[in-house]
């Protein structure tokens, strides 16, 4: 069984499919952790049959609704801690 | 006698038949909050969930604690079917008299501790609260405490908490709420961490109190201390000097680093709308976590009205605008948010004494740090508290391009679902106020409307007659 995981983007040109990325994504791997934030390194592809062995990851838009359909994700390594970005605004 | 604890007020909501317990099992991950926001929605008692799924025996969740007027009576301590009106000016009476707190030495929020290592969120019940929110919100009916880096002012603010993963919680500091004047301007601009708490279930009007404006410099423990009118039990955190609520069921200890941000939300917010965008926001690092025996997760599940939320905001916002326009020595007969307008929306009734009053009261509001979009100036023959009059107001007296004063360069923030996505980011807001007075210059008799109701278009003697008279014609 693949496992499943969940990232927010609004523009999928931030997310290269084929190429090695470092983002975060939620695990939804049922139980007391689910949607524990993990910081990969790891390659994602837009439909299956690009990434068989992938796992799956659904995309939320980032005011949150979920795309119908999930794209897949091989996790290469795993970061400690949390993906800090930029300080945009102070909200 | 105030509430002591949660608890207490717990017992006393079922007692009133505002309570439903639901001893089946029910799941953290979306079900509790689906089970919340219909309780808002039928107006039905706060559900008290008795079991959360793969969550030990005992520990509980309460959704909804002040969702009405009545949770709100009972809070403090009035009768549970006092009119608003009377609940809020008590409110503002009570305000007057703040009470400082006492420290206490032992309290039950000290019955289970975590520090360290042993620290893991997930230990804790965190509901997801909307489909699509960013992440689990363990914090919605709660306060978090930070101390100002150079004075003995403490604040406490009802700002929510998501978790990111055991150690770390994401949270929305608006540089206009006093968390982001004592976070961006003092501590990250020295480049020091921030030390927090967060009280999750405080009795509750520690609650309420913490959802004021209460003002830079002023704490509200002594607000809280004055609307319940006794003093809060305070008790020193275990990793810093800040003082919790002894009773609380859950608190949060740790600091929040300088320069840190990592992407918060979305949620599903008080303006009845998942609207702020996912952002790069304040992280707070968990040091230690302490609870009760069997702790009760209290949930605020926001979104469209009613909700603990819009009662929240209607009563501190109410008391913090009341003050200031008490203090210009507006002629001001009533004033009202209705929690229908998710506190967007202030209803000031005048006696209209001088031209322009209308936006001289308004240009007072929007002068304090709230962004409120919208403001209502009505004659005081309309009531603030009867929505049903407000609204006629707008439609009758309100000149559809005369009586609209907009503000176009107004503060806004990125809750806000009317600005635009890049306005949100920006806080560029906007608002309007909506003048329903008449005008001073309309000659009385000749040029303003008569109001056509009962009580002004009869003359006293038939109004007299016919009120006498009301049984005899067959009405009970
Ligand atoms: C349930 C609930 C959740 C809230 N969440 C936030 C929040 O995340 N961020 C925020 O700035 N204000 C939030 N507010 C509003 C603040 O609590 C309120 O504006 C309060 O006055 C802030 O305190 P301060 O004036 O001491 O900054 C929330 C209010 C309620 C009732």
């Amino acid at each position: 069984m693949p496992k499943e995981y969940d990232t927010f983007v609004d523009d999928l040109s931030t997310l290269p499919e084929g190429k090695e990325l470092i983002l975060a994504i939620r695990d939804l791997a049922p139980g007391n952790r689910k949607y524990d934030t993990r910081v990969v390194k790891a390659i994602l592809a837009s439909s299956a049959n690009k990434l068989p062995e992938g796992d799956i990851l659904w995309l939320r838009y980032q005011r949150g609704s979920l795309r119908p359909e999930p794209w897949r994700i091989k996790i290469i390594d795993e970061r400690e801690g949390l993906l800090l970005k930029e300080k945009v605004y102070d909200t | 006698m105030p509430f002591r604890d949660n608890r207490e007020y717990i017992e006393a909501l079922e007692k009133a038949g505002e309570v439903v317990r639901v001893a089946q099992e029910v799941d953290w991950d979306l079900e509790a909050g689906a089970i919340i926001r219909r309780s808002y929605e039928l107006k039905l008692p706060a559900p008290f969930f008795q079991k959360i799924k793969g969550y030990p025996k005992g520990f509980r969740m309460f959704g909804g604690p002040l969702a009405n007027f009545r949770r709100l009576a009972i809070a403090m301590d009035m009768p549970a079917d006092s009119h608003p009106g009377a609940i809020l000016d008590e409110y503002h009476k009570r305000a007057q008299h703040p009470i400082k707190p006492v420290i206490v030495k032992d309290g039950p929020c000290k019955e289970n501790v975590r520090i360290g290592d042993q620290v893991d969120l997930y230990e804790l019940p965190a509901p997801m609260v909307h489909d699509g929110d960013g992440g689990r919100y363990i914090s919605t009916w709660h306060f978090v405490l930070t101390k100002d880096m150079d004075s003995d002012w403490v604040n406490w603010g009802m700002y929510r908490q998501m978790i990111h993963n055991s150690r770390d919680m994401g949270g929305l500091f608006l540089p206009t709420q006093d968390i982001g004047v004592m976070y961006y301007r003092k501590y990250e601009a020295n480049n020091i961490p921030m030390p927090f708490a967060t009280a999750i279930g405080p009795d509750p009007i520690s609650a309420l109190a913490s959802c004021a404006s209460y003002g830079v410099g002023r704490n509200e423990a002594d607000l809280a201390g004055g609307i319940r009118r006794a003093p809060v039990e305070l008790i020193k955190c275990e990793t810093s000097d800040i003082l919790v609520p002894a009773h609380a069921e859950i608190i949060i200890e740790g600091e929040v680093l300088p320069y840190k941000r990592v992407d918060e939300g979305p949620f599903g917010e008080y303006t009845g709308y998942r609207s702020s965008p996912r952002m790069p926001r304040p992280v707070y690092r968990v040091k230690a976590i302490t609870f009760r025996n069997d702790p009760i997760l209290t949930v605020a599940n926001m979104g469209v009205p009613l909700d603990d939320a819009d009662i929240c905001l209607s009563v501190c916002g109410r008391t913090d605008i009341k003050t200031i326009l008490d203090n210009y020595g507006f002629p001001i007969t009533g004033i009202h948010l209705p929690p229908e307008c998710s506190g967007h929306m202030i209803v000031v009734a005048v006696q209209a004494k001088y031209t322009n009053i209308a936006s001289h009261i308004a240009n007072a509001i929007w002068g304090t740090k709230l962004p409120y979009p919208y403001i209502v100036v009505v004659d005081s023959d309309v009531d603030p508290y009867n929505i049903t009059e407000v609204l006629h107001a707008i439609v009758t007296k309100c000149h559809p391009v005369r009586g609209i004063r907009a503000q176009e360069f107004a503060v806004g923030h990125p809750l806000l679902p009317f600005l635009s996505l890049e306005e949100r980011m920006w806080g560029k807001g906007a608002a309007v106020l909506l003048d329903c007075t008449w005008p001073l210059d309309w000659p009385k008799e000749i040029a303003i409307p008569r109001k056509a109701s009962f009580k002004e278009i009869y003359p006293k003697e038939i109004q007299e007659k016919v009120l006498n008279n009301w049984k005899n014609y067959g009405y009970k």
